[in-house]
């Protein structure tokens, strides 16, 4: 144990790398963790508060149902533990808040957390019209009850006055409360809620209420809610987690390379111990306490780390969920003993993963004096076929698993795994065959140090073989995932192209609804189709409508004779997929609608309508890159027969084809300026830029955590390098000895680096590609449902070749310096 | 009592519909009956100054110009296995303002609290429920003819089947409530025709009107114990904008009905100082349907004997009643000492048993208590 801490302390930067190594694997799950688990438990509060107490809830058509019905339940059906909701958004500074109209007469029995709020003056919150805000949200903007707060809805601005702030259970952020009457004016929605909620335990009522329920309504339970949303965002969640237990990976070979390392140095002593009588089995203990020691330092120093870190990632993940899923606000990480044990007992099991090879080496010592370093190497490098084949074997087995027919995500992860698990394995005998391979061609270019600097590198196998499988994992994952978002890129891309046919479109706000999008001014659809210059327009409305296996998003479309185009069909039902749409009860369902919900052309699903359920036959499946959950497209003449929502929320403009792009926006803009605030004008190329916009920012999370992987790998060089150059101290002190000169041992020790990094590619290079391949064909598939074709940006090999590179020769450079700086004679004197 | 009447109604409701589960014993947000009428007047609401003409049906109705409104309904019932009961159903309105911002269909210019209790004098229990809702989509509100008072499915109508009989229903989930009711005796306006003075004050007065005996069957459930019943009723209409001066304290009010064809009303108005305010006044109905209003000096009220709530709330809930004209001496003794209606505003509210000099039961009737601490 002694020796063990002498030997740690000795070699305080191997210690200090692994530490670092093992600190930054656990602060990555860590931050990972705490980021999604901040963002479910803001969703999750949003969701306690928003949904109070309800047992059930009645919700009605996408535009909601009629204020009537609440009122018949109470007068004629005497059920009085019903509240109703209008549940909207509106824009509050510059953030997207959710507005939800209650009535505080029917509040007692649904959300106790707004008891909160003391000092609610409710003659002006009924009144005024006021507003109700979390404490943590007022003070964040800076409002004290009393004040006037402006909020825009559907981009009108509105004014408000807080009439209290609320603390407890209700202290969560992003809600804005109004009473029912406030938001359906700020909102305009007439006499229209967004659902009723109920508490009702008795099944003679509910079986009552649903008899009485009028056609186009349900009744449905509390817990259905919320669902929907949470499983919009468990992929994302599920691959963030996947990109930080590479970090732990990766961290583990600093751990290995640290402890094998240690185990080599003390093989004099640890042959006395044993002559001493000391058993093979306290040996491997004493090395594993060791490591474990290691591991609570970087453990401790990983928890601090991840919880900084973690206030990065939220910012990234809270925008992703934004951008792609919900509304969710929240400002603050939530620190949960949860996610910090997860990344502790983590990092522990890898670490002791990791140094349990160098333990069972310790253990194996034989009781003699001494033994030499070459039998170890060479031990190794008569593994390495065995290794290899291991290898092999479980890049085999993983990709079997990754292609047997499952939907699962989880799967699909661990099969990845093994593929990289098993690149890993190879990684040393790959380097042994660079080595043997460059060895000659090395002497040739640089005499005399080049052929040292093939023959240390191979020899050291022990250790520059596990840089390699660090680096060579973690430029496999710039590859893979640089190769997927690039293809991916690419797809959405061309999807964009064929979508926007059209040559400009003007579009509502956003929504004043999370159920249903912003609409336009009827007077202006109309004048706008008339304008000169315009060929034909087509018009949309984004809404969410009730199918059989939940809330689905919908599109639905005029069409233009243009519109056509902008669909690509993947399958198409037996006759056509667009005779049936024009015609028949029929819909498109998107790629990824299709894959997760199963459905084929053809099929029928039943859909919620204001008349009660009715069934779509399937016309065709499109290509669609717009929603991960899915998406239907309904022709509006079906839509119109079915629901009682004339409302328009895009118009797509196709100009004659004399028009003048200009001209014609010049005159909608025009337009537009007579309905200020609200509608918006977008030319094509706008929205296509927008929406590239986006598709990047949604990848920010990765490429920070693709980055710190790169980073615990140029930990891994560093270290290696570090430890290769201790133990030739003598051998470079010889050679500076016989008058090389310390540029010239820069060289050898970059060169060294050098085969480190091109061996590091190779493994990354084939490696990468089939993460690529794997994070399509599998990952994406199963998490989004959508299919990408891969395509080969050389650029993400260069980069990887670039990054690899550049860590490699950076990592040389402190080695260098110090054996530079060592007088040769001190250095031959140590020992 | 310096804050505005419907403000104090407000912030304590406020408090209390935010606030669900409240643990009993929290006062905070809590009201005494008496608060309800005080304070200072908004100048947007119309006040009673002088006298005005009655008309009916058109004044059972709503009468939005003023601020505070009431209908309120008491009475005593008997089932036909010698059960006997008291019944209590109010509806209040309060408006929050003279005008409101928009015509949001569910923007509210009133707030409406209905307050129901029964007695059930066998069981020794009583019952009491309240509700809340805006005035607004139907959900709560009045009007005059066919005349509909409602608050949810609990309800005061015309009877469509019966002109001249009204309709009381409500069902309060652990009592329930349903009669008919029959008035048998004309409309007697309260203080100078109509216009009930409540301190010296022009414009601390209400508009204030009774039906003293209306004949009332139907049925009623406590628990899952249904009984048919009968008894007699009351009914007191009173509107007003800031009624109470600010040296008043609360009120006694009785409301009496004899075996021999008469009725009593009659409000004792506390001062702060313990004092009896002259503006107190009543009304003596005889059997035929005329009545003499009374003043401060014709009714003499002595306390007999006092009740405690478990918080320490002190009422006087047995009277002696000395009656001028005619030097009657009675005495008022409550079926069931606990009436309180320990709701969001707190106050005492029951049936009582009218007794001559001998301990003869020679009436019934009600009696509030208002404004003890």
């Amino acid at each position: 144990m002694l020796a063990g801490r002498r030997f740690l302390l000795a070699h305080r930067w191997q210690t200090l790398l692994a530490i670092l190594g093992v600190a930054l694997g656990v602060a990555i799950v860590v931050a990972v963790d705490l980021a999604n688990s901040s963002a479910r438990h803001a969703f999750e509060a949003s969701m306690d508060a928003v949904g109070g107490r309800a047992s059930h809830h009645i919700v009605g058509s996408p535009t909601g149902l009629p204020g009537e019905t609440y009122t018949a339940l109470r007068r004629e059906l005497g059920i009085s533990r019903a509240a109703p909701v209008v549940d909207g958004l509106a824009v509050l500074g510059d953030e997207t808040v959710q507005l939800i109209g209650i009535d505080p007469f029917a509040e007692a029995a649904f959300r106790p957390a707004l008891a909160g709020s003391r000092q609610a003056d409710l003659n002006t919150f009924l009144t005024g019209p006021g507003a109700l805000l979390a404490a943590r949200t007022a003070a964040r903007l800076g409002l004290t009850p009393g004040d006037t707060v402006t909020v825009a809805v559907q981009g009108l601005p509105r004014e408000l006055r807080l009439t209290g702030t609320l603390t407890g259970d209700a202290d969560v952020d992003g809600l804005l409360w109004v009473d029912v009457a406030t938001a359906q004016a700020l909102l305009a929605r007439g006499n229209r809620l967004d659902r009723i909620d109920l508490r009702i335990d008795d099944a003679a009522t509910l079986a009552r209420l649903r008899d009485w329920l009028p056609a186009g309504l349900r009744l449905v339970p509390a817990e259905a809610r919320g669902n929907a949303q949470r499983e919009m965002t468990r992929a994302f969640e599920i691959n963030l987690s996947a990109m930080s237990l590479l970090a732990v990976v990766v961290g583990g070979f600093l751990i290995y390379n640290t402890m094998t390392f240690s185990v080599l140095r003390r093989r004099p002593v640890l042959g006395i111990y044993r002559m001493l009588g000391v058993e093979r089995r306290q040996i491997v203990r004493v090395i594993l306490l060791e490591t474990g020691l290691l591991a609570v330092v970087g453990i401790l120093l990983g928890l601090v780390l991840g919880v900084v870190l973690a206030e990065v990632l939220l910012g990234l993940v809270v925008q992703t969920i934004n951008d792609l899923y919900f509304q969710l606000t929240l400002g603050e990480v939530r620190t949960s003993p949860a996610s910090l044990a997860t990344g502790a007992g983590l990092g522990l099991m890898a670490a002791l993963a990791a140094g349990l090879p160098a333990a069972l080496e310790a253990g194996r010592t034989a009781p003699i004096t001494t033994q030499r370093r070459s039998e170890l190497e060479s031990g190794i490098a008569g593994r390495l076929p065995r290794l290899g084949a291991g290898g092999l074997l479980l890049i085999g087995i993983g990709y079997a698993a990754a292609h047997y027919p499952s939907r699962a995500l989880l799967p699909g992860f661990a099969a990845l795994f093994l593929v990289i698990l098993g690149a890993a394995l190879i990684a040393p005998a790959l380097l042994q065959l660079v080595t043997r391979l460059t060895g000659p061609l090395l002497d040739r270019l640089l005499p005399g140090i080049g052929h040292l600097a093939a023959r240390d590198t191979g020899a050291g196998l022990s250790r520059t073989g596990v840089a390699v499988a660090a680096l060579g994992i973690a430029v496999s994952a710039t590859i893979g995932v640089g190769l997927m978002t690039g293809s991916f890129r690419i797809s959405v891309s061309s999807w964009l192209d064929q979508t926007l046919q059209g040559d400009m479109y003007v579009t509502a706000p956003a929504g004043a609804s999370a159920r249903a999008g912003g609409t336009l001014p009827p007077a202006l659809v109309a004048a706008l189709r008339d304008l000169p210059g315009i060929a034909s327009a087509s018009s949309g409305r984004s809404i969410t409508l009730d199918a059989d296996f939940g809330p689905v998003e919908t599109l639905v479309i005029d069409m233009a004779p243009e519109s056509y185009r902008g669909f690509r069909l993947l399958t198409e039902a037996d006759g056509g997929a667009w005779a049936a749409f024009d015609t028949g009860q029929a819909v498109l369902v998107s790629e990824p609608l299709a894959y997760h919900r199963q459905l084929a052309a053809g099929d029928t699903l039943h859909l919620h309508t204001e008349q009660g359920p009715a069934a779509f036959r399937v016309a065709g499946i499109f290509q669609d890159y717009g929603s991960d959950r899915g998406m239907l497209v309904m022709r509006r003449g079906l839509y119109d027969a079915r629901w009682d929502d004339p409302g328009i929320g895009t118009v797509g403009l196709y100009l004659e084809a004399t028009a003048d792009l200009e001209a014609v926006a010049e005159q909608v803009r025009a337009r537009l300026a007579e309905y200020p605030d609200q509608a918006l004008l977008r030319l094509t190329r706008e929205i296509r830029e927008r929406s590239l916009a986006i598709f990047d920012r949604t990848f920010a999370v990765t490429d920070v955590l693709r980055l710190l992987v790169i980073g615990i790998a140029f930990v891994g060089i560093l270290s290696a390098l570090l430890a290769m150059q201790l133990e030739r101290r003598r051998d470079h002190a010889t050679l500076r000895a016989l008058g090389v000169t310390p540029w010239e041992l820069w060289r050898l020790v970059a060169l060294q680096a050098g085969l480190i990094a091109v061996s590091a590619l190779l493994v990354a290079a084939p490696l990468g590609l089939a993460m690529s391949q794997l994070l399509i064909d599998v990952i994406n598939l199963r998490a989004f449902g959508w299919r990408l074709h891969l395509s080969l940006d050389p650029a993400v090999f260069a980069e990887a070749t670039l990054l690899a590179l550049a860590a490699a020769l950076l990592a040389s450079i402190a080695p260098a310096w110090r054996i530079a700086r060592t007088p040769p004679a001190e250095a031959l004197r140590e020992e | 009592m310096s804050v505005r009447p419907v403000s104090v109604v407000l912030l304590a409701l406020g408090v209390l519909l935010l606030a669900a589960c409240h643990p009993a014993g929290d006062d905070e947000g809590r009201m005494r009956a008496s608060d309800l009428l005080g304070g200072e007047p908004d100048a947007g609401f119309a006040r009673a100054r002088e006298p005005r003409p009655f008309r009916f049906p058109a004044d059972h109705g709503p009468h939005p110009d003023y601020q505070t409104e009431w209908w309120y309904l008491t009475g005593n019932l008997s089932d036909t296995e010698g059960g006997r009961y008291g019944f209590q159903v109010t509806f209040f309105r309060f408006a929050l303002a003279p005008e409101v911002a928009d015509d949001a269909p569910w923007r509210t210019r009133d707030v409406w609290m209905a307050h129901v209790a029964l007695t059930d004098t066998r069981n020794a229990r009583h019952h009491a429920a309240e509700r809340f809702a805006r005035g607004a989509a139907g959900l709560a509100g009045a009007r005059a003819a066919p005349l509909a008072v409602w608050l949810d499915d609990w309800r005061f109508t015309a009877d469509p089947d019966h002109p001249g009989r009204w309709r009381l229903a409500l069902d309060a989930g652990d009592f329930a409530l349903s009669l008919a009711l029959t008035p048998k005796k004309p409309v007697v306006l309260q203080g100078e025709h109509g216009l009930s003075q409540k301190s010296a004050e022009p414009g601390n007065a209400s508009y204030y009107y009774s039906l003293t005996r209306i004949a009332a069957t139907g049925e009623l459930r406590i628990g899952d114990r249904p009984a048919v019943v009968d008894g007699l009723a009351w009914l007191d209409r009173e509107w007003s904008t800031s009624a109470l001066a600010a040296d008043q304290a609360g009120w006694d009010w009785f409301a009496l009905q004899l075996d021999d064809g008469r009725e009593l009303m009659y409000y004792r108005l506390r001062l702060a100082d313990g004092g009896t305010d002259p503006a107190s006044a009543g009304s003596l109905v005889a059997p035929d349907g005329r009545y003499r209003t009374l003043s401060a000096g014709a009714v003499r009220l002595e306390p007999l004997r006092h009740w405690q709530t478990w918080d320490g709330r002190r009422y006087p809930v047995e009277w002696r009643l000395h009656l001028q004209p005619g030097d009657e001496t009675w005495r008022i003794r409550p079926v069931l000492d606990d009436q309180e209606m320990d709701l969001s505003v707190r106050y005492w509210e029951g049936a009582v048993d009218v007794l001559d000099a001998a301990g003869r039961e020679i009436g019934r009737g009600y009696v509030e208590l208002a404004g003890y601490d």
